[in-house]
């Protein structure tokens, strides 16, 4: 049946705060991407449904694209789409995305890695409106570039070409429009993610009202309430059946769970369960809900910092980070803080969703699992007396075997901060056990707490002389879904200089191993990500948790009302509230 | 009387601006900055340089308070770069919905806990009194989340007969369309307030009865009913017109567990997550305008004392 609205719970303390899609790490989160701006700007392709990580066209905007001249060019064609303000969907429209994305800072786009996306553009153009050719500086793997760069392009419409609202919106390009130079592409940014953060206006603006998905933004209240109704002109298949979906904001988890209780599923429709709960979820299946676990194409992790003046020569030993590594007690956090809802991960390759590349990969055993003694005997093999209970200090400084390692002088403590997500009683509990077993290492770990969206936003990577290089390492619970680049291959993360390396990990071999998971042939892609993934996993370039088996990182699944059909989980955390119907 | 009043309203004023002053400078010796903050952690240094100078943060801190004087004189309260807003638009949203919260919770608390303290106080030592300073032990000794949490369990959850949020529309009409929203939010707050009153309501009336003007009432035959309604209750009411006072500022940022158990988030709320995101102003703002209520409070608990007690004059 039609109508019918769908209630979809928001994160803790995690409700959207940017509306932009050319969005930077600070803003990089589900919460923003997935549960807002895909839903009404969508992205040139869409990938994760039928629950694979794989591109769906029917529900794209660009078709199947063309390879040519040895992989260094391709050629992109649109579907006939609409904007909601009557202008068609073009290829000028993905010109003027490339153009903002060039012009903008490099740092601002989330998915930026150094000489990839959009560097390794060497030019673009629409040579009609129905088609878009990017050609590259050299040859690329087709799958990589289908799955990791063709992924970043979002076409935007041409009423946000302009730099101010008092602007008349263009709603033709005369060939003068402001994106066609470098200095008005700028502005046209500096412009736009300034109106994106004024969430006030959010609804009133003119701007956000044109999209080409198949939802609109009606009302978007102080607290986080997002109220999104179809969008009588998308263009695309199938068109929205529901009236409307409220994503509902909640102070706390128990809030959630509260409600869910009392109200249940005509009070809540979709939740994504926070793992305390699993216990509950009987209880809930039995009120009126479906339990969906599906994992998304993610892996949970938080990074160190090795550029932070104080503890980042510490944390460059792999030694070190191999002691940590020992000292995650997964198991024992899966078991006792998680309820069984989340997976071991030693590795950044992800074991679910199904895959064919991730499938060729061999989830392997814990290279460095948990054992207080393990650690306490790698530090001690590499010069630091062990005080257990206590702070171990470096006893012998100096890069020879056995010594601490370079930049560690003698006597240093060996004690660091983590700052993790507040809010959240699993992460609390995990980094509370942390401290307490590297204690018994003699490694002494402070313990601070902040919002998800502070925690994430002093993760950025630096140089040890500015001032955000303070943060030791941040833990914002969530880890990593694959995106904007949706194919495992790590650059965005391990890639010198890439803007979500946030601990600014740099290893040269790490490096050649990514490059050759880029532009390898497809038929050693396989080999490519499998070797990747081992020297990554032994490398420990950050540190690994459990991964969730929720869609969302610490969820314990999906729980939805039996009376919504359509819904169907999706590999990458996209939401498609257009195939969602209730049956009574 | 006017001229205590004005005298105090004097007073009230040099109070607020030790508070407001106190605030600023324990606000600027927080660590970080709040051109890094506003700005985020990728801005440069001419940028941040510019912002500073552009805000004023470059001049001494003595100027930097008195520009902040000259704002809060007209009535802004300053900006919040985090959520891109006025403080006083956020105050403007989050205040109404906390003054129905709290503000229901208090009138409603007053109202049993007078009553209860004054008829404990009259059969002291009575089964009454005995069961009623149970039921407050009890719920003064039990943490606001508890009284929540359980409330939520048995009216909520098992029973269905309340829902377990405080009403989410962001008006005060739309929250008070949804009254059966407010019934757990507000009785666990009262539950707490009027445990604490009404001790103190028992203990003044019983103050009060040893009072030779109640036994002179008595005495010249006095109805018991008049007795307790003009020389019991009037005189009692001192110690807890002190109280109501000073629990003013509570309706606004006492309620931070309350907002978190109900997802209501309201002042409290607000407050506690500027702190963790470092949004200075939103933090001033708050911390003025509570300064100032508890001042008004115990202002009006003032004059509430001249008005109860004939023999105080000012």
């Amino acid at each position: 049946m039609s109508g019918g609205t769908v209630y979809f719970t928001e994160g803790p303390d995690a409700a959207p705060n940017y509306i932009f899609p050319m969005y930077s790490p600070q803003v990089c989160s589900t919460a923003n991407n997935n549960q807002l701006e895909y839903m009404m700007y969508r992205p040139l392709y869409w990938y994760g449904n039928n629950y694979r990580p794989t591109i769906d066209y029917n529900y794209s905007i660009g078709q199947q694209p063309v390879f040519s001249d040895g992989n260094q060019t391709v050629t992109i064609k649109l579907n006939s789409w609409k904007w909601s303000d009557g202008e068609t969907v073009t290829s000028r429209d993905l010109v003027f995305w490339m153009n903002v994305m060039k012009a903008s800072p490099a740092t601002e786009w989330c998915g930026y890695v150094p000489g990839y996306f959009p560097d390794n553009v060497k030019s673009y153009s629409a040579p009609d409106p129905h088609t878009f050719v990017l050609h590259f500086n050299k040859a690329y793997n087709p799958t990589w570039v289908t799955y990791s760069e063709l992924s970043q392009l979002t076409p935007i419409p041409l009423a946000w070409d302009r730099t101010s609202l008092s602007q008349a919106a263009p709603t033709s390009d005369n060939g003068h429009l402001p994106d066609t130079t470098k200095a008005g592409a700028a502005a046209i940014y500096k412009f736009l993610d300034t109106e994106a953060k004024k969430l006030g206006s959010w609804t009133s603006s003119p701007l956000w009202r044109v999209v080409d998905g198949p939802f609109k933004l009606q009302n978007f209240t102080t607290t986080g309430e997002v109220t999104l109704v179809p969008n009588p002109d998308y263009s695309g298949s199938p068109k929205a059946s529901i009236s409307s979906l409220v994503e509902l904001p909640f102070t706390s988890e128990a809030a959630i769970y509260n409600q869910m209780r009392a109200g249940g599923p005509s009070a809540i429709t979709i939740v994504n369960l926070p793992s305390q709960y699993a216990p509950q979820v009987p209880t809930l299946v039995s009120e009126g809900y479906v339990d969906n676990k599906a994992a998304s194409y993610s892996f949970n992790y938080f990074p160190l910092n090795f550029n932070n003046p104080k503890v980042g020569p510490i944390f460059r030993q792999p030694y070190f980070r191999q002691a940590l590594q020992h000292l995650i007690d997964q198991a024992g956090w899966i078991n006792a803080f998680l309820y069984h809802t989340a997976i071991p991960t030693y590795g950044p390759i992800p074991s679910a969703p199904p895959s064919s590349l991730v499938a060729a990969v061999p989830t392997g055993q814990n290279p460095f699992p948990f054992s207080v003694s393990a650690a306490t005997q790698l530090l001690t093999a590499n010069g630091w007396k062990v005080v257990p209970g206590g702070t171990s200090t470096c006893e012998k400084p100096g890069t020879g075997a056995g010594d601490c390692g370079a930049g560690i002088s003698a006597g240093e403590a060996l004690a660091f901060n983590i700052d993790y997500e507040s809010g959240v009683v699993a992460v609390q509990d995990e980094m509370n056990d942390l401290a307490a077993q590297a204690r018994k290492a003699g490694i002494t770990i402070n313990l601070t707490t902040h919002p998800f969206a502070t925690v994430i936003g002093t993760a950025v990577a630096c140089q040890p002389t500015q001032p955000t290089c303070k943060w030791q390492a941040e833990n914002w619970g969530a880890g990593w879904i694959y995106g904007p680049s949706y194919l495992p291959t790590g650059e965005q993360l391990f890639y010198p200089g890439a803007v979500a390396n946030y601990g600014s990990y740099s290893d040269p071999k790490a490096t050649q191993l990514i490059q050759a998971t880029i532009t390898d042939p497809p038929s050693e892609e396989e080999q490519a990500l499998v070797a990747y993934d081992h020297y990554i996993a032994t490398q420990v370039p950050v540190v690994w948790g459990p991964t969730s088996i929720g869609t969302y990182a610490g969820d314990a699944g999906t729980l939805v009302a039996k009376n919504l059909g359509g819904y169907a989980a999706n590999a990458l955390g996209f939401m498609n509230p257009e195939d969602w119907y209730f049956t009574k | 009387m006017t001229g205590y009043i004005i005298r105090r309203l004097g007073q009230a004023i040099v109070v607020t601006i030790g508070v407001t002053m106190l605030t600023f400078m324990l606000l600027h010796l927080l660590p970080g900055s709040l051109a890094r903050d506003v700005l985020g952690p990728r801005a440069t240094q001419p940028e941040i340089a510019q912002f500073v100078h552009q805000n004023g943060l470059d001049k001494p801190i003595y100027t930097q308070y008195w520009l902040f004087l000259e704002k809060l004189i007209h009535g802004n309260l300053g900006y919040s770069y985090q959520f891109n807003r006025t403080v006083n638009s956020l105050l403007a949203s989050d205040l109404p919905r906390d003054l129905v919260l709290g503000g229901a919770s208090l009138i409603l608390s007053l109202v049993i806990a007078i009553p209860v303290g004054v008829a404990q106080a009259v059969r002291r030592n009575g089964a009454l009194d005995y069961a009623a300073t149970g039921v407050s032990f009890l719920l003064y000794s039990m943490p606001q989340y508890a009284i929540a949490l359980l409330l939520i369990q048995f009216l909520s959850i098992s029973f269905h007969v309340f829902p377990a949020e405080a009403p989410q529309a962001a008006s005060v009409t739309g929250m008070l369309s949804h009254p059966s929203a407010l019934v757990l939010p507000v009785a666990s707050l009262t539950l707490v307030t009027y445990a604490q009153f009404s001790r103190y309501m028992r203990s003044s009336a019983i103050d009060t009865l040893a009072q030779d003007y109640i036994r002179t009432a008595r005495a010249k035959g006095l109805p018991e009913r008049l007795v307790l309604w003009r020389h019991l209750l009037r005189n009692s009411l001192i110690a807890v017109v002190t109280l109501v006072g000073l629990s003013i500022p509570y309706i606004i940022t006492g309620t931070l567990i309350i907002e978190q158990v109900f997802n209501f988030p309201g002042t409290g709320l607000e407050y506690f997550q500027a702190a963790l995101r470092n949004d200075y102003e939103v933090m001033l703002g708050i911390t003025v305008l509570v300064g100032v209520i508890t001042v008004m409070g115990n202002l009006l608990a003032d004059i509430g004392y001249a008005i109860l007690d004939p023999r105080i004059r000012y």
